[in-house]
């Protein structure tokens, strides 16, 4: 009864927001859902499999290229993108996975993160495609997702479609075996599973989703960069994940809100972003080594 | 039921298995036994797939198996416990075995169903977990069980795919002496009543010389002896060797 409160008090409140906060605080609040989809959808990875994907940019990045490309270049309508946006960046999970995801644990996030700088530096050079460190600009996504409330709604959407097919893996027997293969891959393998196709399955679900927010960033700043790849925006997510908590299903979220909040309340007023972001993870490590969700206790989706 | 033809393996240029052959026939209880660093579960390793021998191969119903991958190996009827039992941490013992039957059955990969709602596993679940004595604590974490339980979590879960041959690896080991009454009585009662093969190592003699129908003497990489409990009791070289080891230990 009481979780089911609080779960129509957080619904409300997400479908409210846009017609309460004002348009700054609307255009941060999309950031917010877009850090959180890629989060959720990273922590598919990292807390279902153990694995740490220092490489998750690369997906992010190739699926807002896709989408801004074929925007710029085929005029193709917006929302028409999604599926292109997701199914590159499924494509290229499924490639980086193929051969990364049979690594142990310290070369299967070194691999991801040289895979994903390898991307980002073709994407940077290729002027002739991509625009180079230019970027693809002015981009028009149309009158529709030009306004801020029907882009927070799609990002809501997306971001919630995602969240439950998080809690879906989780519950289901391809989760389970995928726990199995986290806590002990020699018993996995001693029942039977081959942990090789649960490994890629569920890396490239986790880059397809992440193909997702790159789509959602580009309708948010009608533009695609290289630093979508670079290896910084897969320690942001990273970062988010761990300050919620990647223990919990809604530890990414959470993270999220706070990382991106935080965020622009700090760069609003001073220039020390990085200083107080390197302080918060300290004190997190320090205090909090469950992120903002252990607070609670409990382990929500268990 | 199970060959094993002329198997080599050396890790470094350690010979830890030299040309070792033996069978295990169907419906027997086999026991491999030897000193530490005889190279048994090295053997089992190389049976399992997990390590491919250098030389010579296994064969499982006249299927080869070496050189193939543990998963496939135990598709083609080969149940293992590990010397070193460890269970899904993160799960409970319902869920261990469950899954484990999950895992034989091919449906482990559903996306679209719940696991808590696979009730068909969980009676199969249910009755292994009857089986290996742990009735009452299916809800029980795997972190929280003691060896002794966790060995039998092991067995339950190496029994889910109704094997033709079962691997035990020291089911004894780290239990205490009334515990190890209970497995052997378990192992035997249990196995010889399901027909399932057990080929198994053990340090402890009694049980050995108990449980054994056949024994397999390995000893620095090599088979030293076979035969049944009789026969290698009183074998000459068996007592030799393993008395050179208690003196070389003290
Ligand atoms: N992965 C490995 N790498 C290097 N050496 C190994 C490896 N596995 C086993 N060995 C060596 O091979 C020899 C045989 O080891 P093995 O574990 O098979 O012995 P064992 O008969 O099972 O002993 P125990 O009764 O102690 O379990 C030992 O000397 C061991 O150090
Ligand atoms: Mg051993």
């Amino acid at each position: 009864m009481k979780a089911r409160g609080w779960l129509y008090l957080i619904a409300a409140t997400l479908l409210a927001a846009p017609w309460v906060l004002p348009g700054y605080a609307l255009e941060v609040a999309i950031q917010v859902l877009i850090l959180a989809l890629f989060a959720t959808a990273f922590n598919l990875v990292f807390a279902e499999t153990g694995l740490l994907s220092f490489g998750h940019a690369a997906f992010f990045g190739v699926g807002a290229y896709t989408s801004a490309l074929l925007m710029q270049r085929a005029s193709w309508p917006y929302l028409l993108t999604l599926p292109a946006a997701v199914g590159t960046a499924a494509a290229l999970a499924l490639l980086i996975g193929f051969f990364s995801v049979r690594t142990s644990r310290i070369y299967f996030t070194m691999l991801t993160l040289a895979f994903a700088q390898l991307v980002w530096a073709v994407v940077h050079k290729w002027y002739a495609f991509t625009g180079g460190d230019n970027g693809v600009t002015g981009l028009q996504p149309g009158q529709l997702w030009s306004d801020p409330h029907a882009l927070y709604y799609l990002a809501l959407l997306l971001t919630v479609v995602t969240f439950l097919l998080a809690v879906r893996l989780h519950l289901a027997p391809f989760g389970y075996a995928l726990r199995a293969i986290r806590d002990n891959q020699a018993r996995a393998e001693a029942v039977g599973l081959s942990p090789f196709g649960y490994l890629l399955a569920a890396f490239t679900l986790s880059g397809a989703l992440a193909g997702a927010a790159g789509f959602l960033q580009v309708a948010w700043q009608r533009s695609a960069f290289p630093d979508f790849l670079y290896w910084t925006k897969s320690a942001e997510v990273i970062i988010a994940t761990i300050l919620g908590g990647a223990q919990s299903i809604l530890g990414p979220s959470l993270g999220s809100l706070v990382f991106v909040e935080l965020g622009a309340f700090v760069q609003s007023h001073t220039e020390y972003w990085p200083l107080v972001l390197g302080l918060v993870l300290l004190g997190l490590v320090l205090f909090l080594p469950r992120g903002l969700a252990g607070l609670g206790g409990a382990r929500a989706g268990d | 039921m199970l060959e094993i033809k002329h198997v080599s393996k050396s890790f470094f240029g350690f010979l830890a298995l030299d040309d070792v052959s033996m069978r295990v026939e169907k419906g027997s209880f086999h026991a491999l036994v030897g000193p530490n660093g005889a190279g048994k579960t090295t053997l089992f390793n190389v049976v399992v797939g997990r390590y491919p021998p250098d030389g010579g191969e296994v064969r499982l119903e006249e299927r080869r198996t070496s050189g193939l991958a543990t998963y496939r190996v135990v598709r083609m009827g080969l149940g293992i416990s590990f010397q070193r039992s460890q269970a899904f941490l993160s799960m409970s013992v319902l869920e261990n075995v469950m899954l484990a039957v999950l895992a034989h059955q091919g449906r482990s990969r559903a996306l679209m169903r719940s696991f808590s709602a696979e009730s068909e596993a969980k009676t199969t679940a249910y009755e292994l977990i009857g089986w290996v004595g742990l009735a009452d604590k299916t809800e029980t974490p795997t972190a929280a069980l003691p060896l002794g339980d966790l060995k039998r979590v092991d067995i339950a879960m190496a029994l889910a795919g109704k094997p033709k041959l079962l691997l035990l690896d020291e089911p004894l080991a780290g239990l205490s002496r009334s515990e190890r009454v209970s497995m052997v009585n378990f192992i035997e009662g249990l196995l010889r009543g399901l027909g399932i093969t057990l080929l198994f190592t053990e340090h402890d003699t009694d049980a050995v010389l108990r449980l054994a129908d056949r024994i397999t003497v390995l000893h620095q990489g090599r088979v030293l002896a076979e035969g049944g409990p009789d026969e290698i009791k009183n074998d000459a070289r068996v007592i030799e060797a393993f008395l050179g080891e208690e003196y070389a230990e003290g």
